[in-house]
């Protein structure tokens, strides 16, 4: 049997979450690392050195017939352009969440991908993680029946630097959107209505900047099964990520991990390993296992697990959280 | 030693006369129900005496009652504990009306006699483990907290019918719980509510199965609160407090440790099944608390203003679930 030739893939940012991606794809038997895109020279270079791939401008990465995806995992306000382009040059488009911070832009973005009919593919991460993943196959299995109600936690560490809340979208579009995917996701059915509340508890300089560092919401869908979101920018015990799934006929449960199972039992108490921190550490093996899918989703021409409308519904909910923070009132999902 | 008038002959009653009777520092003197026959057989295997409110109310010897008749009586009964003297353990609710619950307290003030709302959740050991750390600063200052309450099945549905609802019968545990663990008023509530269990709960009971909440204090910090009327896999009683500098965390109770590990994974027992298995310790603690009160003459831990302070919180809940909206919290 021929050997199929690897998936050439051209890369846009050498940063943080860049570097996690390009060094999942050089672990890949099925894709290689062709182009690096990056406004950082230095970095750009340093990154496709590293895994043998060159540095190019996006003109040449986007008009190499060769390359039969790109990844997008460049700044927030870069992703709806770049995506365009992809779409227009043709390419299947792995694209970092979120797509933009507005829907206008996002919407736009999607009618070009759709026209194009390019596969796009969003980086909703969690969905990948080993325990989530199985929490959710084992839910549509049916192992707890029905599902009623939902909770997930979701606390950071450490809040970002001011200089990046400034232009994160606030709290719903940064960080809660991850709620908001896995939400829809375990529900199973789309939220109909949102309620929010937030408070700058953590840090009076976020509240200055425009931002808050904690909220709680409940999301409830047509068929009244409901969704707790709490969340915070610090935790001083680590990266806080837990999800709960209570059903007519169970409870299913995914808790923290630690870097260890050991535990220290002492006169003092019983003292286990803090949670992963941060994201790169917690959810690395679900960076590795979502770029095989998106990947393998390609070679089998099947249908995209997280695709782009995923991407606008979650900005979507985040919207109309951030209306009902503002409101004080629990808001309809358009 | 103190000695007491037990009102109601049902489950609850049950419990607390087995509790007292257990002590050194109590004597069960009179039991009283409307059915007689219940109350003697009640009150002779432990050596006290079926007996009638008036003989109860006006026997000198009695130092306090115990109230865990059913809910319509209990404000009624407190108030007349009040103009006899006698100190009072109500079990939760005092009343599901707010103009009676007031009368109570009015009552109470004016004879100044000590009284008692079982608010059974706080004596808890882990829950009152918890709040004395939370209360010693083990996580700093407290932000969020996220009460898990959900029963193992559905009451029936005529019981349904007259407890007042899911909010005023049951959540108004996790509110006492929200109010304690927050260490500040709420002062709005947000509530959905859903028929998710059984449509019958709906059609005859006139009642919801399922809930989540939020509260929230002026200061900004916020409550989560679950609830379903049937969880499978037991009586699921769990809280988590976030504060500033941590967490602490009570998990579910089991009956043993013994896990068993095989081919299709690793298996543990399941929760206690009911609160009167799970709240055993609780029951027996906060009446420690009630006689500790009254015999050295210490306010009570959980006075009936706590139970005003509830009844606001429940009423606002089934307000906001009603309208769909966030509803404040009267602040007097």
């Amino acid at each position: 049997m021929p050997e199929i030739a690897p998936l050439q893939i051209a890369q846009f940012g050498a940063g943080r979450i860049g570097q996690i991606h390009a060094s999942n794809i050089a672990a890949l038997k099925d894709a290689r690392l062709r182009y690096v895109v990056d406004v950082n020279a230095a970095a750009a270079q340093k990154l496709a050195a590293r895994y043998g791939a060159k540095v190019v401008s996006e003109r040449e990465a986007f008009a190499d017939r060769e390359v039969g995806a790109v990844l997008i995992a460049s700044s927030t306000d870069t992703h709806a352009r770049l995506a365009i382009a992809a779409a227009r040059a043709g390419k299947p488009i792995f694209c970092e969440k979120p797509i933009d911070l507005s829907l206008k832009k996002v919407d736009d973005c999607l009618a070009e991908v759709q026209k194009a009919g390019v596969p796009m593919f969003v980086g909703f991460n969690r969905r990948f993680d080993p325990s989530f993943s199985a929490l959710k196959r084992r839910l549509d299995a049916g192992e707890v029946g029905a599902v009623e109600q939902v909770v997930i936690t979701s606390r950071d560490p450490a809040p970002p630097p001011l200089a990046y809340l400034k232009v994160s979208g606030g709290m719903f579009r940064d960080m809660t959107i991850h709620d908001f995917d896995m939400a829809r996701w375990l529900l199973g059915e789309e939220p109909v209505e949102v309620f929010a509340w937030g408070e700058a508890l953590v840090d009076p300089k976020i509240a200055k900047a425009g931002d808050i560092d904690s909220a709680m919401l409940i999301l409830r869908t047509a068929s009244d099964k409901m969704c707790h979101i709490n969340n915070s920018r610090r935790a001083v015990y680590g990266y806080d990520q837990r999800i709960e799934v209570f059903g007519a006929r169970g409870l299913l449960r995914a808790e923290n991990l630690g870097e260890t199972t050991v535990e220290q039992f002492t006169a003092r108490g019983t003292v286990s390993d803090r949670p992963l921190d941060f994201f790169l550490e917690r959810y690395a093996e679900a960076y590795r296992i979502e770029l095989a899918s998106f990947v393998s989703a390609l070679k089998q021409e099947s249908e995209m697990p997280v695709g782009a409308h995923d991407g606008r519904r979650a900005l979507v909910l985040a919207e109309a959280a951030i209306k009902s923070l503002k409101s004080g009132k629990a808001e309809l999902i358009p | 030693m103190i000695t007491f008038a037990l009102f109601g002959a049902g489950r609850i009653g049950k419990m607390h006369a087995e509790n007292l009777a257990r002590r050194s520092d109590a004597k069960l003197l009179y039991v009283v129900d409307p059915k007689p026959e219940a109350a003697r057989a009640l009150a002779e295997p432990l050596g006290a005496k079926q007996a009638t409110e008036e003989q109860a109310f006006g026997d000198p010897a009695v130092q306090a009652v115990l109230i865990a008749s059913s809910t319509g009586s209990h404000a009624d009964l407190s108030i007349a504990a009040a103009q006899a003297g006698k100190a009072i353990f109500c079990e939760k609710p005092v009343d599901l009306t707010l103009p009676k619950v007031e009368k109570c307290i009015a009552a109470v003030k004016k004879a100044k006699v000590p009284m008692f709302v079982g608010f059974n959740r706080r004596f808890d050991p882990s829950f009152r483990s918890l709040k004395q750390r939370l209360d010693d600063g083990a996580i700093g200052k407290v932000e969020q907290v996220i009460i898990t309450n959900r029963d193992p099945g559905l009451p029936e549905m005529r019981f349904l019918a007259t407890s007042g609802g899911l909010f005023l019968d049951f959540t108004i545990h996790d509110f006492d719980m929200a109010r304690w663990l927050l260490g500040e008023e709420p002062v709005e509530v947000f509530a959905r509510g859903a028929v998710l269990v059984d449509p019958r709960v709906k059609t005859e009971g006139n009642d919801i199965d399922t809930a989540m909440l939020m509260l929230r204090t002026a200061s900004g910090k916020m409550c989560q609160i679950s609830n379903t009327r049937r969880a499978v896999y037991g009586y699921d009683q769990r809280i988590e407090v976030f504060g500033s500098k941590g967490m602490l965390r009570a998990g579910n109770v089991t009956p043993t440790t013994v896990e068993r590990s095989g081919g299709d994974g690793t298996c543990g027992d399941n929760p206690w099944p009911n609160f009167q298995t799970r709240y055993a310790a609780a029951y027996a603690a906060e009446l420690s608390s009630f006689i500790n009160s009254v015999e050295r003459r210490k306010p009570s831990e959980v006075p009936p203003e706590d139970s005003r302070r509830v009844l606001l919180l429940c009423e606002a809940a089934q307000k906001s679930a009603i309208t769909g909206k966030p509803i404040r919290v009267p602040k007097n």
